[in-house]
Order: structure tokens, then sequence, then C-alpha cells
């Protein structure tokens, strides 16, 4: 056995054989699963997990990147009798407590023994996105679902594995209940294998450096993050600072108002409290995000994740940097649901919360945070049936991601946000060979990009035909169509996203968010996906960069001119003009956060005051019940205000008498 | 005497490694000159002085590299699909690591202005569903030139499959333009996947003037030195072209440095009796790491140059930001860190005396003991200065300057080791049946380190390990990769067609060993195929026997059963089974230089050191000097030219017929 190494070395070798292991895990099962979520969207993950439940180690070049923060410590308490060699499976974000979000995410898990204690030193994790786990449609995700028994099969934290043999009982009931039994297969198969890889690797490091030493070494590296964290945290104000944000959430046509994340985000110190009790209550569609309200949970921290990134380049990639964030969200509410709510389309929960945290974020460190970007993950597929074999076969047509906002440094990535990072692209070739579409453009929005000092990212440009009758689109996630992207430091919104199809006859249809679509050969459908808002003033962009813009085509002469105040003509910079039409135009700077005209007309009805009344009256009634009450509570507040305006203070009674109305109806 | 002459020209030196059938084997290296031509001229110079005859020159050179790394080739105009102007700038959208807000996306080699769309447009199946419009292609490339582009770059959507409006719109704009450089992606590398194909295009049409140039000058000179010798270049695939064949087809040369010592470490392990090998060279910057299983070099098709993807077939090289330059520092909170800052050569690690302040792993082994110059003495080291910087990082860690020495040593080696076992695991290699073969300035120096903490049993030190790259370019036979994408369901491809397919691949393999004009030995044509089941979106590498009469569908299915089991273990056997790409390559093999080894006279020595903690005293010894069947057991140190190799305690080399250093562990 070697001497003791000096911490600071001992944390570096340590953080590197864990890296390894992580990445050897990762990379096992990225070569070997079956689902076509792990070679083209990266929806996979790979963790080792302390005995607490902390991830200590995860991929950071490979997977998702929302790994940070994923609570184990249920999963982990829920087995009492660990094995060498066994392995163990859920799905289910209820008894995971949080760990899983939505079915679809099969978690394995195995312990790591050292042969000098009788428990387990850590664990090895990993899930795959399984093609389909059973419920109302194909893929096992609809945004309409009403409650999670609709999402497909539900298994509770259950052994698969132990001395070397399978649970097959187990397998015949997961393979009973999916669309994809061969896919599924193979990805657990997958799994199996890359959890094999890592026992025998954790155990050449417990050889190599002893027990102790790595017991030493996974504290060592939760520690050293979480040390970044409280310093980058120590360097924001104390204080509270507010932001909300809305989730559209009216796909398919309702007319559902929108659900508002509201937080409070509190900094004392080198600790961070994202407050989220004046969230809205869950609703009764699948964006409900099962957190159970565990400190830095994965699917909330994202933008914290990037922005301690941000201040710290080498950050240590583990869930150390959590430890001094909590997370508050009340049972009932959209962020920790009751049992069993609908939780498949998480996803564009997942994606607006970061938006409210930078947007908070930026009232306390107002120059190191970018404006919002286009905010979401939508995944678009097709459906249609194969002439050979009359078999409705489902592709992905693409992932449909936004441009990121402008940042204080430079501006907005195009075509990708940073949360949504982690997607690849389908190449145009390869969907054209597997589904009966003819792709007409895949680019960017020119003009999108909100005008600043830094430009926002562009959005996405997407058209396509379908080539075979009776062809369907679905696409979850898309957001952004009415309320746009926030402009920051004077920089203009973002363009909104829209949806249509031109007919084959030549009209256009202007399309709600796309829940289900069915084309005919000759229709065209044009999807956009938002753009980020600007940075800064753009009247103070250097008229050089918006030249360049022009020359790209990014931006047309037209736009210079009106949103930048720099006048191109024919290819050619006008400095002269620019700084005459930039006098002119030039009065007073723009607000700090510039949410657009939509928002603005909408809160001036919906005043935050009315929509907490909503909340707080709603919110003495079971959560089974809450939705239904709360929609038609928002039907006859509509009605209300439509013809003059209403009294905060008048709701409770206005709840009542509905709920009263409701359970006369029953009885009649 | 005709010499055999291999050079790998790199950013500091340029190395030369002769190989005289009489007078054995000869390595030098000279800096690398502003124009790398100039170097190789002058090394030229230096091997005739006293005449003699150059038999063959096979080169390595990152002219091809550099260019791209500082975009300093030609203004490259694209034509493209309507619709897909942002191709290049879209990529594959993903952002590769964990992004933090400060993320930049690569910048496109063609910036959108450059960039121009026409209306043609075919369907997968190379069907087409607009016809081409020559005078507008031809419009669109006039109107690149006139905004300063200096060659044309053409990629359509489908083109893998039908390259008829690729080759019309080249044609046009030939037509219009004579003697402009119009390059097109179905010519460069007709594989599905819009992003890849056309990345690969324009890196090549951005590379072809400047490597046309380089090799004119270079053969022109070389002429006038008298050399007659058609002169040689390495591919990434790790095979060798003609001159004239690099210059066509640039992006193929890339990565040629690396590629040709991972080709010499599996022609020289096989030789020592290793078949499974890990191709260790570690320089002044990074380590670079190959492997090779059984006997053949891994080659990858997801291999990245600077910020590119290139996916023709290149030897699978990772690189480490771990070399013997690596700069080691305390992070802001009190982690030990190792590169990837490096020294580089300027100001270089700190013992060069050039004013380098930091400690870097060369120090670390200086201040040990282990090193003492460099060169073979050609250059002195400054060991009180690399102790000194040691002792000043050991103040701050607690230790002394050996202790602080050893810190250093072992975060680099865990920060090699967080690379090589993911790479390992990715072909299911196990280190425990893998030799270690090390090369480059620090690589034997580091060998028994990584050995010991990833558990390879066995160590190689070839001959002349610090210009080993040089010497693999003697030793890689002629190669070319060819790619037709298929994307057909097997069962329903006529087995015509797939007949088809691979006769015409096999033919133009054949083809372009023919066109090389060279004195070859055994030519060999493999078939494969990239295959999948039905319904999944990923595809495996399956090898096809080299049969293409009746039955050839069924053999194909078997092979890809086969394939799929070894990967994946019960390939479902009634399932369908698509073909994807269909691919050959062709490898002609070349007379390789017999190597041999004459020991000669070398001094014995000792010297105090340290090693893990302890001051031992270890036995210093001169390679040259070591003979065949001698056993040197750790602590040793053995030097030579351009490297110095360290056995530690509990490790021995034995030195075999063809000098190799072979060691492994006591047990």
């Amino acid at each position: 056995m070697p001497e003791p190494l000096p911490d600071g070395v001992m944390v570096e070798v340590l953080r590197n054989r864990f890296m390894g292991l992580v990445r050897e895990l990762g990379g096992v099962i990225r070569n070997a699963a079956h689902t076509v979520f792990v070679k083209e969207t990266a929806d996979f993950g790979a963790y080792l997990v302390s005995p607490g439940g902390e991830v200590f180690m995860a991929p950071d070049d490979m997977g998702i990147f929302i790994t940070i923060g994923t609570p184990m410590d249920t999963a982990v308490a829920a087995v009492d009798d660990y094995r060498e060699g066994d392995v163990y499976l859920t799905n289910d974000p209820e008894t995971s407590g949080g760990m899983v979000t939505h079915l679809p995410d099969l978690f394995l898990w195995t312990p790591l023994f050292a042969p000098d204690r009788p428990r387990p030193v850590a664990f090895a994790f990993c899930f795959v996105h399984a093609t389909d786990v059973g419920g109302l449609v194909p893929g096992s995700v609809s945004p309409s679902a009403r409650d999670m028994f609709q999402e497909g099969l539900i298994v509770p934290p259950t052994r698969l594995c132990r001395d070397g043999e399978l649970n097959r009982d187990l397998l015949a009931i997961l393979m009973a209940n999916t669309r994809s039994p061969e896919l599924n297969r193979g990805d657990l198969r997958a799994q199996m294998a890359g959890l094999r890889t890592a026992r025998r690797r954790f155990r050449e490091l417990i050889d190599a450096y002893g027990t102790e030493t790595v017991e030493r070494g996974i504290e060592g590296v939760l520690a050293h993050a979480e040390g970044q964290a409280r310093a980058v945290i120590a360097a924001i104000p104390d204080g509270t600072y507010t932001f909300s944000d809305y989730l559209e959430a009216d796909f398919g046509g309702s007319r559902a108002n929108p659900v508002r994340i509201k937080l409070d985000l509190v900094v004392e110190g080198s600790e961070l409290t994202l407050d989220f009790s004046r969230t809205d209550p869950q609703v009764p569609l699948a964006l409900n995000l099962t957190t159970h309200g565990k400190p830095g949970h994965n699917m909330v921290v994202p933008a914290l994740v990037n922005y301690f990134r941000s201040r710290v380049p080498d950050l240590t990639y583990n869930s150390g940097m959590m430890r001094p964030v909590r997370v508050v969200a009340p049972r009932g509410s959209l962020l920790n649901p009751e049992p069993r709510a609908p939780v498949g389309a998480r996803q564009a929960t997942m994606f607006r919360i970061p938006e409210v945290i930078m947007g908070a974020l930026a009232r306390a460190v107002p120059d190191q945070i970018p404006a919002c970007g286009g905010g979401q993950g939508a995944i678009a597929f097709v459906a249609a049936p194969e002439f050979e074999t009359g078999i409705n076969r489902v592709s992905i047509l693409q992932p449909l991601i936004g441009g990121s906002g402008g940042r204080p440094e430079a501006d907005g990535t195009d075509g990708v946000d940073f949360v949504a990072g982690f997607y690849r692209n389908i190449p145009t070739e390869v969907l054209e060979n597997d589904a009966p579409v003819l792709v007409e453009r895949y680019g960017l929005r020119s003009d999108g990009g909100g005008p600043g000092r830094s430009r926002g990212g562009l959005g996405l440009d997407y058209a396509l035909r379908v080539l075979s009758p009776r062809a369907t689109v679905t696409c979850r996630g898309l957001e952004r169509f009415h309320f746009r992207p926030w402009g920051r430091a004077g920089g203009e919104p973002g363009s909104q996203g829209f949806a249509r199809v031109v007919r084959a006859g030549g009209e256009v249809e202007e399309l709600p968010k796309i829940d289900l679509l069915e084309l005919e050969p000759g229709d065209r459908l044009e999807i956009g996906t938002p753009c980020g808002a600007g940075y800064g003033w753009a009247l103070e962009r250097p008229p050089e960069l918006v030249w360049e813009d022009v020359l790209d085509g990014y931006v047309s002469e037209a736009a210079a001119r009106e949103r930048y105040g720099v006048v191109v003509v024919d290819g050619v910079l006008d400095l002269a003009a620019t700084e005459a039409l930039r006098a002119r135009l030039r009065r007073r700077p723009p607000p700090d956060f510039e949410q657009g005209p939509e928002r603005a007309a909408y809160e001036a009805v919906w005043t935050d005051e009315l929509q907490d009344a909503v909340n707080a009256a709603v919110w003495a009634y079971p959560a089974g019940i809450r939705g239904v009450i709360r929609e038609r509570l928002q039907a006859e507040l509509a009605r209300c205000l439509a013809s003059g305006g209403v009294d905060p203070a008048a709701v409770p009674g206005l709840a009542a008498e509905i709920v009263e109305a409701m359970r006369g109806r029953l009885y009649r | 005497m005709a010499v055999r002459v291999g050079v790998d020209v790199g950013g500091t030196f340029t190395d030369f490694v002769a190989v005289d059938e009489a007078a054995g084997l000869s390595a030098f290296k000279i800096p690398s000159s502003a124009d790398p031509e100039e170097a190789v001229i002058e090394g030229f110079r230096r091997l005739l002085a006293g005449g003699g005859e150059v038999a063959l020159f096979s080169h390595g050179t990152t002219v091809a590299l550099n260019t791209l790394l500082q975009r300093s080739g030609a203004r490259v105009g694209l034509i493209v699909t309507r619709g897909f102007r942002d191709v290049l700038q879209l990529r594959r959208l993903r952002l590769e690591g964990a992004p933090g807000f400060h993320v930049r996306r690569p910048r496109p080699l063609v910036p959108r202005r450059d960039i121009r769309e026409v209306g043609g447009r075919l369907l997968h199946d190379g069907t087409e569903v607009r016809p081409l419009d020559e005078a507008e292609v031809v419009a669109a490339a006039a109107e690149l030139l006139a905004a300063g582009c200096e060659s044309i770059a053409v990629s359509f959507l489908h083109s893998y499959r039908n390259p008829a409006h690729e080759r019309r719109a080249a044609a046009a704009i030939r037509r219009r333009f004579p003697g402009l450089a119009v390059t097109t992606s179905s010519q460069v590398w007709p594989q599905q996947r819009e992003y890849e194909r056309t990345e690969v295009t324009v890196i090549d049409a951005h590379l072809a003037p400047v490597l046309r140039r380089y090799y004119d000058r270079l053969e022109a000179a070389l002429r006038e030195l008298g050399v007659r010798a058609t002169v040689l270049a390495t591919k990434s695939s790790g095979g060798v072209t003609t001159a004239a064949g690099a210059a066509r087809r640039p992006v193929e040369t890339l990565l040629s440095g690396p590629a040709s010592g991972v080709v010499a470490a599996a022609h020289l392990g096989r030789r020592a009796g290793f078949d499974h090998l890990v191709a260790f060279d570690m320089g002044g910057t990074s380590a670079d790491i190959g492997l090779v299983v059984g006997g053949a070099v891994h080659t990858t098709t997801e291999a990245t140059v600077g910020e590119f993807p290139v996916v023709m077939p290149s030897v699978d090289v990772s690189s480490v930001g771990a070399g013997g330059g690596s700069i080691a520092a305390l992070d802001p909170s009190g982690l030990l860190k190792v590169g990837p800052r490096s020294a580089g050569s300027r100001p270089g690690p700190v013992c060069y005396g050039r004013g380098g302040s930091e400690p870097t792993v060369t120090d670390a082994y200086v201040a040990l003991g282990i090193l003492g110059d460099l060169l073979g003495g050609e250059m002195e080291l400054d060991v009180e200065a690399a102790r000194h910087a040691c002792r000043r990082l050991g103040e701050r860690l607690g230790t002394g300057p050996e202790g602080a020495a050893e810190a250093i040593l072992q975060v680099a080696t865990a920060t090699m080791y967080a690379r090589l076992l993911p790479l390992m695991a990715r072909h299911g290699a196990d280190p425990r049946e893998f030799a270690l073969l090390a090369y480059g300035g620090a690589g034997p120096t580091h060998a028994f380190r990584l050995a010991r903490e990833a558990g390879f049993g066995r160590v190689v030190i070839p001959p002349s390990p610090g210009t080993f790259c040089a010497l693999g370019c003697l030793l890689a036979d002629l190669r070319a990769d060819f790619v037709s994408t298929v994307y057909a369901d097997l069962d329903r491809v006529p087995e015509e067609r797939l007949r088809a397919v691979f006769q015409d691949l096999r033919r133009e393999a054949e083809g372009w060993v023919a066109e090389q004009r060279l004195e070859v030995g055994e030519v060999r044509v493999g078939l494969s195929a990239d295959m999948r089941q039905g319904g999944q979106s990923y595809e495996i590498p399956v090898e096809l026997p080299p049969d293409l009469g009746p039955g050839l569908r069924e053999r194909v299915r078997q092979a890809f059963l086969a394939a799929y089991d070894r990967v994946y273990g019960d390939p479902d056997r009634s399932g369908r089974v698509e073909i994807v790409n269909a691919r050959a390559h062709v490898i002609a093999v070349t007379p390789k230089p017999a190597l041999t080894w004459t020991p000669g006279e070398g001094a014995e020595g000792r010297r105090r050191l340290h090693h893990a903690g302890v001051e031992l005293e270890a036995v210093v010894r001169a390679r040259a000097g070591l003979a065949p069947g001698e056993r040197v057991r750790g602590p040793a140190v053995i030097t030579e030219y351009g490297t110095t190799t360290f056995v530690p305690p509990g490790a021995f080399v034995e030195v075999d017929g063809a000098g190799d250093l072979v060691g492994g562990f006591d047990a």
C-alpha cells in the first residue's frame, strides 16, 4: 500500500480515477444501448454515488448534462440487504424519491463493495430513456395524460439480479408492458454490462489505494465541489431575489391560463435557497415535476450548475456543489406534485425553470447573467404507415430547441441553448431514409434574434412535406408561442416560436402548439423555434458587428437600420449615416428586463396579486380536484375581467361558490 | 549504399530516421523551420553529405493540420442544396461538454456569406425531385469568386447516393472558370450525413492549394539534391500514399504524424511478440494513446481534428493534455492540477533554463534525479532550478521537493488513466492483456508508472523511441479507403445491386494501387460494411468475406450476426438487417527495412534518485551498450538520444534480438 498522499494530491488523483470509471460506465452504455434516444439525443446517464446518495462523479462529456443533484438517497435506502453483484431497477418517481422524474427513464444500480467493509462503500447508477414503457401513446409521453397510470408501467425499486441470476419474472413483466421489448431488452443488457465494468474497476481502485483512501476520496471530491460552489454563492450579495415566468401549456388549442413558475431566490452567506412556494399548484397535465423538494434537485438546478461553471471553469463535477442549495416546493405544487400526478412531459417545465433562476440571479449579479434564451427542448416525431408492412413507423424528426440569450460578453448561441445543449440533431439524409418526409428547410431564423449590444441566438427554421398519406406529427415541449424570451440590460426580447401548415391548396393555417397533427402529401409544415433575447442596448452594438451580421444574412439591411440604427446599403457600411441615425433614435435606454408586449398585456389583467389569490383559494382543496376547480375559477374570472374588473379579495368567495355549484351538480 | 529515409515534420522538431541495410539505423532531430519543407531539405543535405542514394522517402507532416488549425488555407465558397445554407453553422447542434454561460460554438470554416443555395433536389434513393439549374450554379460560383473566394466546394443532399447533380454543377463551374479548384462532396467522401460530409469537403478545399504548393516545392528541392525516390506521405489511416495523392486529398493526411507512430508500434510490437498493444506517445505538450488489437491498428470514423469531425477512417488516437512540458500548479481551492497548460518548447520546463518558473512533469523527473540531461547529452539541464520549483510547490503541499515531484507524477498518471480506460473499454480491451509500448521524448520515462497504475503487465521500449513516428513512416504500407452508402434492407436489396456496389469498391481500390506506380508486395483488399438490426439507429462495423459470388446476401447476414453477437451478444436472428455503408480498404505491402540491433560501446554508472518517497541508488546504462539477452533490474536509468527509460524498483527490462527493451514487473 502506498504511503498517504497530501489531500490536494489525493483528491485530484482520485477525482481522475473516478472520472475514468464513470466515463467507462457511460461509454459502455452509449455503445451498447439500443434505443434511438441514446445515439441521437444522448438521453442517458451514468453516476457514481456515495452511501449517502450523493452523485460524487458523473461524466461531463457524454449523455445528459443534468446529472448534478440527482437525489439517489431514497433509492439507496430502499434496499437493506445489498450483496456483491446485485442490480436494482426502478422507474418510479414516487418511491425513488424524485430520482426518476418520468417513467421512460429506467434507472439501474449496483452496490460497490470493499473487502473490509460490511456495507457498500459506493454505488454505480445509470439510466437510459427507453423507447416505450406502455401507456396511452407510443413513446409513453403524452402532454395531456391525466395521471401517471396513463403513462406506462410503474416499477418501484426492485431487484433485477442477484448471485448472477436474472429476475426473469420482473423481466417478463417489463417486456409484456412495452411496445418495444427488443429495444428495452437491449438497453437493460447494456446497462448491466456497464454496471459490471464499474464493479470491476472499483475493486481495482480499492486494491490500488485502500478502502480508507477511497472513502476519503469520495468525501474529498464532494467537499471540494461544495467549497467551489460556496465561494461562488458567497460572492453573490445577500438578499431575496424574485422572478417569475410562464409555461404556456396550451397545446392542442386549450384555453387554460399559462402556468406560472415564481421563484424567491434567497442568498445568505454561502447558502442559497430556491423557494418555489409561490409557484402554481400541480396541473392536470403531464407537466408536473416530481422533486419531492429534494435539496439541489437535478431538474431544478441546471442554471445554477451553468452559473457555477461559468464562474469556476474547472469546477469539480458532482453533487457536492449542491450541498449549499435548498429547494422549497410545497407538496401539491407544480414542482412537487402529489403521488401519481402525470409527469411525462416535465421537460417543458425543466427548460423553463433555468430561465426563472437566471432572471432571479440577474437581479443579484446583473452583469454575469445572459438574457433569456429560446427555453424549449421540444422533440418532433413523425408516424406514417410503412407501405411494405402497414406498420405505423415512428421516427424522431428533430430536437427543436431555440437560440440562447445574448450574453454580457458575447452574442447568444445560434440554434442551441445552454440547458438543451446536450441534444444532437438528426441528419436530414438519415431522416429522409427512415421516414417518408422531404425536408425543405433546416436552418436558422434570420432577423429572429432579439436585438441588443449582444444579439440573441437565432432559433431554428424547419419546413417539411410528408410523402405518405395519413402521416401524423407530434411535438412535445413547444413553448413561447406567446410570451417572448425576455431581454436584459436594455436588450430586446427574442421572437416567439410558431407552427403553421401551408396546405396543398395554398391556404395557410397558423397552428397552436402541436399535440397531434395530421398531414397529407402536398402539405408543408413550418416550425420556427423561439430566438434568444438581446443583452444590452442595440444602439450600442458596434456597427461592424451589425454589418457582419448583415453580410451573413443573420440580420437584414432593414432590421439593421430600424432595430440597430446601422446603415448598410448593398453590403457597404455607412458609418456617418449610422452615427446620424443613432443620434436620432437614442432617447432613453430600455428597461433592465424587457418582457415584450404580450406578457405585459397579460399581467395587466392577471395581476400578480390576482394570480396569488387564485392559488391561495384553490390550495384548500385536495390535489386531485384542485386543477378542475382552478380551471373553472379562472374561466369565471376571465368573464368578470372582460366585463370590468375583479377584486382579488373576492376570489376565495368565488372559488367557494364554484365548488358548491360543482357539488350541487353531483347530487342532482 | 541506398538508405530509406523516414521523416516526421513536427511543430518543434523535424525528426529523421535513416535505415541503411549495411550500417543499420540512425536518427537525428533538427529544429523545424517556418516553411516546413526547408527543415526537410536541410536534413537531406546533412544525410547526403557523405554521398549515397535515397531508396525510399516517406514522411508525415503537420502542414495540413497546422493549416487547418490556423485556418490559413484557401478561402472557400460553398454551394449547397436550397434550405440548407446553415449546415456548417448548425453542425450536429450538441454543445460539447457541459456548458457554462461562456460556451462558444466553433466558428464554421466557411462563413455564411460564402455559402449559396441552389435549387436541384434528390430524394434519398437518388431520384430527382427538382432538376438542377446549371445557370443558377454558375451564377452562384461567380458571386462567390467576385466576393473573394479562391476555391469552390459543392455539397448537395443525397449526393452519396447519386452524384449526378454535383458532377454537373462542378463541370458547369469548370467550363465557366477553367483552372478553378472545384471540390465535390461525392468525390471527397461519398458517405451519408450531410454535415460531416460537407465539413470534410470544405476542409479539403481549404487545404488543397497549400498542400499542393508544399509538395511541389519539396519535390523540386529534392530533385535538385539528386533524390530520385518518389515522395511518400503518411495518412491519418496509418497508410502511405504518393505526394501527388496527398496533395489531391489533403484532408486524409490531417493526423499523419500520430498515425504513423501507432503503425510502427503495431509492426514492432508484432515482431517483439505482442499482438495487443497500447501505443503511448508522450511528448512535450500531450500524451497520445492508440490501440493495437490482434496486431491490427484500431481505426475510427469519429476522429476530431481541432474543432471539426473527420469521418474518414483514421487511426484512433486519443490525446491527453499531460506531457513532459505540462505545468503543475495548485488551483485556487488547493487541488494539484497537471496540464493542460504547457510550457511548450519556449520557455520550456524550468530545467531548460530559458525562463520557465512553474514546475513541469519533466522538472519533476529532474528533481527526483531520474533525468540528468537530454538529447544524449547535447542539452544540459538545470537540476537546481527544477528542484527549487518543486520545493516551492512542496511548501504549499506540506512536502519536500521530492514529495512535490512525486505528487506531480501521480496526478499526471491519474489524468492519463482517466482518458485511457474509457478508450480501452470502448473496444472491450482489458489492460492486463495488453503491453504498453512507449515512445516520444517522455514516454519511456513515464511508461512503468502508467503501466503499474493501469494494470499493464508488460512494457516495450522500441529502438529509437525519440524519433519513432519518423520510423513509422518507413514501416507503413500503402493504404486507401473507399465508402459507398447503400442504406437498404438486406432482404429487399437485390443481390446484384449489393454485388455491384462491392465490385465497384474493389475495382476502385485495386485501381488506386495501380495508379501509385510503386513497387509493392502483396495487395490485399478488405471489404466491410456498417450494419444494424432493423429499427435501431446505430451501426456496427462488420468485416465481410471476400467472396462476392452467389449467396452473397446470406454471407453478409451471417457476418453481421456474428459481429453483433461479439459486440452485444444474442442477436435477433429472424429480425430485419440493414446495411448502411459498404466499405473497402486496400493495403499494398511495402518492403520493410530489416532492423537489427548491434550493441556498441556504452558507459555504465550509478546515480542516487528518489522514487515513491524512497531514496535509492540506481544503475545508469547507455542503451547503446545493452546486448541482446541482457536483463536490467530496477531501479535503473537507461539513456539514449532523445529519451530516457526509467525502470523502477520491482521492475525489469530485457533486451530482445531486435534491440527492444521488453519490461515487466517482478511477481
